[in-house]
């Protein structure tokens, strides 16, 4: 191969007001990465990231503590072939940027370097997925108190029953930088704003909690228009409440009826961690094989879109630079796409879909879920109740988990027996448990009632933790095992 | 004043100084600076090659400040003086829009210090263990496990090394200062085909290299894990005795640690709240928290109230008799703190469940039908209520023996039946992290299934 070796540019002065916040100009970011290639390599890529965050928190009828941080630093990798070296810093002097360079360049050494863009050009985004109105990070800690306050206040005077309530607010902002060996530079900014509240109710000797909460990539108008203080409060209470009345859950295989919304976790790890490109690129995932293949009901459409204004899993670029594009994973049961990031989709010879996700500049980036849900059918969510003459109706869920074999269970914080198409107790806590070919295929009724889950969601892979929101209509699933008590 | 063991590296303690005066002279009444400097070293390796490197140094600072009872908190990853400076104004100011609250506050400087140099929890071997053989260990690894012909595919090992000082500086004159290391070797693995799928993993994780299992261990661990539940069976639903292998007595502990944080019990989101001095579990239960394990994984010389560590009896004889608490939530309940400050909240030092006399070969064989525990998926654990209902996989037991492998199902139960019904403890309490438990035979829990 004859390629040009890359001469790394001298860094010069920072051209602010570019270089604001981190202080390196696009030449001493080609430079960096000329120096990253230098032992070869097919790819090197920067990743900068500034994040400040902003916390309060109210229990005890007092706003207890307010907490600030600043998240400041560098990940810098180079890809060869299916290699990956990374090093990160959070000294963003140029020599530690150097030497960042260098450990990450480590993985290719002996082999011949790679080709560099000449120079880097910015590219601008010409749209957007945040909705800040009344931006979070330039509004003062008084308002978010107010926030926090409101919400508390609600949930404790909702019913004498409520003992105990905890409220919080959070914040932040993350100012990024991409640039890549290919040329790429582009700058993205992201607001952030979570309002959350749990309430523990006493009756009798017994406990039980609630919970509720909202925010997503937006401003403080969010809680004026979209989500009051107040709603939140009543939620939390409410759940709290609902659960002192509750019975255990049944045991065993039954009909499960999911309501919309919260139970789009079912989807998140049923399918969504299934269809990340990494584990159908290296056959761990059930999936690998079965691309054009029908492994769930006609009745089930399942898409990823990370453009969704405003929502909490949602942004202009991904982690890597690239443009997210709505992604249809699952077509009338049939599987159509997977969740690619720039190293899986290199390796399996796919497009991009802008899926390439980390949770910070010491991780380097993953395949990850947006926004996915499962696409809204044709039955009202009442005929899908009437259906069912015992089942298990599933009312909100706590979190899920699932392996690359397919089992995968999800936690439902309350539930409600189904007798005669109706709901009749609630229930306690119980976890459910399938695999996920088994339940796609077993899902028999899908609502037209397309709801999106609480913006409060966070999802784990390889210990980096993302934001996302899940989201599905009601659903009727013939049969799933339940882990209740008998 | 406590101090780690040599190579000083003076500009982490003398930079939380000076962060505390300058606090100080902001006008914040206590001031509590924390600093630490990590150093990462990751591989990962997949079917016999690297898949990723990662190499890299890190240091975080973190200010606590109180101002007429007042608190707030900040962090930053960005050690600029200037960024810290202005942190620390901000923290003053914001201080000043909270609510005085009575149980705000450092700890009184304690007179007593443990020493970190009796603690082993560095080791030198981790730090000069070379790139070249860490990742020689982590392919050695794998294609050890790989040799066995029922596995059909791997999610890779890896090796894992840290090392990190941390300096805790406040405003009452304390300063203590610690060096640690951290190695860990694992594999995870795939055996059966596509659509009838088993996969487990196993890693051995520990502070000091020759501690460390050999890649060859791990290797047959991971193996034997994975192809014991080929052609698994899904039964029906029942209430059975279920035998807890270590791993999972772990986590039924780590659950136990998070009904007796003193967090929770203030905050009434406990289930044990006002259960001090009561039967808890059966009389074979006794939990110990201690953060002076030599080598333990959970173990510190003082916690994050700069607290100096001990050894706690949390569960005597099936009897609760202590809650777990940093200064804050012990002043909340009229209690001492237990020295498991853990950043703002409450976190296990070494927390775990006392071995007994069986073996566990003598527990299965006491087992006429049953269910032995050996991996669970979910959450399904709540602190509230007690209540726990997690999927299970696991192996089926008849008169006394293992019948066959079983998965799709759930166990459940509640923490406090749970605890009343174990029946034996195995001999084999094996650290494989901070929160331990030997083999435990519970008399019975709800598995659903079919």
């Amino acid at each position: 191969m004859s390629r040009k070796r890359a001469r790394p540019e001298k860094a010069g002065a920072p051209d602010r007001p570019w270089a604001e916040p981190f202080g390196l100009s696009p030449a001493d970011l080609r430079a960096a990465l000329a120096l990253a290639l230098s032992s070869g390599g097919d790819f090197a890529e920067i990743f900068l990231e500034r994040r400040t965050y902003d916390f309060v928190n109210m229990e005890d009828d007092i706003i207890k503590e307010s907490a600030e941080s600043v998240g400041l630093g560098m990940g810098i990798r180079v890809l060869a072939g299916d290699r990956t070296g990374f090093a990160y810093t959070n000294d963003l002097g140029f020599d530690k940027v150097r030497q960042a360079a260098r450990s990450a360049a480590a993985i290719a050494s002996g082999r011949a370097p790679a080709a560099i863009a000449r120079s880097l050009r910015e590219r601008r985004l010409s749209r957007t997925a945040y909705r800040a109105g009344a931006p979070a990070d330039r509004a003062g800690l008084t308002r978010k108190i107010g926030l926090v306050r409101q919400a508390y206040e609600t949930a404790l005077r909702f019913d004498r029953r409520i003992v105990k309530v905890k409220a919080s607010f959070q914040d932040s902002l993350q100012q990024i930088c991409v640039a890549n060996s290919e040329g790429l530079l582009v700058r993205d900014t992201r607001p952030m704003v979570k309002l959350v509240c749990a309430a523990i109710s006493e009756k009798g000797g017994r406990r039980e909690s609630g919970y509720w909460g909202g925010g997503g990539r937006v401003g403080l108008e969010y809680f004026r228009d979209d989500l009051t203080p107040k709603r939140i409060g009543e939620e939390a209470a409410r759940e709290a409440l609902i659960l002192l009345e509750a019975s255990d859950a049944p045991a065993g295989e039954m009909p499960i009826v999911l309501s919309p919304g919260h139970s789009g976790v079912l989807i998140h790890e049923a399918v969504g961690h299934l269809v990340e490109a990494d584990f159908n690129r290296k056959k761990t995932s059930v999936f690998w094989n079965k691309t054009g293949r029908k492994v769930g009901s006609d009745l089930v459409t399942i898409y990823d879109d990370p453009a969704i204004p405003g929502f909490r899993g949602s942004y202009d670029v991904d982690d890597e630079g690239t443009t997210p594009r709505k992604t249809l994973l699952i077509e009338k049961g049939v599987v159509r796409g997977f969740l690619q990031d720039r190293l899986s989709a290199k390796l399996m010879k796919r497009p991009l879909t802008g899926h390439g996700r980390r949770q910070d500049f010491s991780h380097p980036p993953l395949p990850r879920m947006a926004n996915t849900y499962i696409a809204a059918g044709g039955e009202d969510p009442e005929d899908i109740l009437r259906s069912v003459k015992k089942g298990f109706y599933v009312a909100s869920l706590s979190g899920g988990q699932v392996e690359d074999s397919g089992h995968f269970t999800f936690s439902v914080s309350l539930g409600y027996l189904i007798e005669d198409g109706r709901l009749t107790s609630p229930i306690r806590q119980a976890t459910l448990i399938g695999s996920n070919i088994e339940i796609l295929k077993r899902i028999d009724r899908v609502g037209s009632d397309l709801t999106f889950g609480l913006q409060t969601g966070t999802c784990s892979k390889e210990g980096q933790d993302v934001p996302v929101t899940d989201g599905c209509p009601t659903l009727r699933v013939s049969k799933m095992t339940v882990g209740g008590r008998s | 004043m406590s101090h780690g063991r040599a190579r000083p590296v003076p500009a982490l303690a003398t930079l939380a100084e000076s962060l505390v005066a300058y606090a100080r002279k902001c006008g914040a009444d206590e001031v509590e600076v924390s600093v630490s400097d990590g150093h990462e070293f990751n591989v990962d390796v997949r079917r016999g090659r690297i898949e990723r490197l990662v190499e890299a140094g890190s240091r975080v600072c973190g200010l606590r400040i109180i101002k007429d009872k007042r608190t707030a908190f900040a962090s930053s990853s960005d050690l600029d003086p200037s960024t810290l400076r202005r942190l620390v104004r901000n923290a003053v100011r914001r201080a000043g829009l909270g609510n005085p609250d009575p149980f705000a506050g450092l700890a009184p400087l304690s007179k007593k210090a443990v020493d970190p140099a009796a603690l082993g929890l560095y080791d030198p071997d981790v730090v000069s263990l070379d790139s070249k053989s860490k990742i020689a260990m982590a392919l050695e690894c794998e294609r050890l496990a790989l040799r066995d012909k029922r596995i059909t595919n791997s999610h890779g090992a890896g090796m894992v090394t840290h090392v990190a000082r941390s300096v805790l500086a406040q405003s009452n004159g304390f300063v203590g200062e610690y060096e640690q290391t951290y190695c860990g070797l694992g594999v995870g693995l795939q055996a059966g085909g596509t659509d009838d799928r088993v996969e487990d993993s196993w890693s051995s994780s520990k502070r000091l290299l020759r501690d460390l299992e050999s890649p060859g261990t791990v290797a047959r661990k991971a193996v034997e894990r994975t192809v014991r539940q080929l052609r698994p069976r899904k039964v029906r639903t029942q209430n059975v005795p279920v035998i807890f292998e270590p791993a999972e007595t772990a986590w039924l502990m780590g659950f136990l640690f998070s009904c007796v944080s003193g967090t929770a019990v203030y905050q009434k989101s406990t289930f044990l709240a006002g259960q001090r001095g009561h039967r808890i579990g059966s009389g074979l239960v006794t939990v110990v928290d201690d953060g002076r394990l030599p080598r333990g994984l959970g173990t510190r010389p003082f916690d994050s109230d700069g607290v100096p560590s001990r050894t706690t009896t949390v569960v005597e004889g099936g009897v609760l008799k202590s809650f777990l608490c940093n200064v804050y939530s012990a002043r909340k309940l009229r209690l001492r703190s237990t020295g498991n400050a853990d950043g703002a909240g409450v976190g296990p030092n070494n927390f775990y469940l006392l071995p007994g006399a069986s073996s566990p070969g003598d527990i299965v064989r006491s087992t006429r039908k049953g269910l032995i525990l050996t991996r669970t998926l979910g959450h399904g654990l709540n602190p509230v209520t007690g209540d726990i209902s997690r999927g299970a996989f696991g192996l089926w037991v008849e008169d006394g023996e293992v019948a066959y492998p079983v998965s799709g199902i759930t166990i459940s139960g509640h923490l406090g039946r749970v605890l009343e019904g174990i029946e034996m403890v195995g001999d084999d309490l094996e650290f494989l992290g901070a929160v331990a438990g030997p083999t435990v035979k519970v008399a019975e829990m709800t598995v659903a299934g079919l």
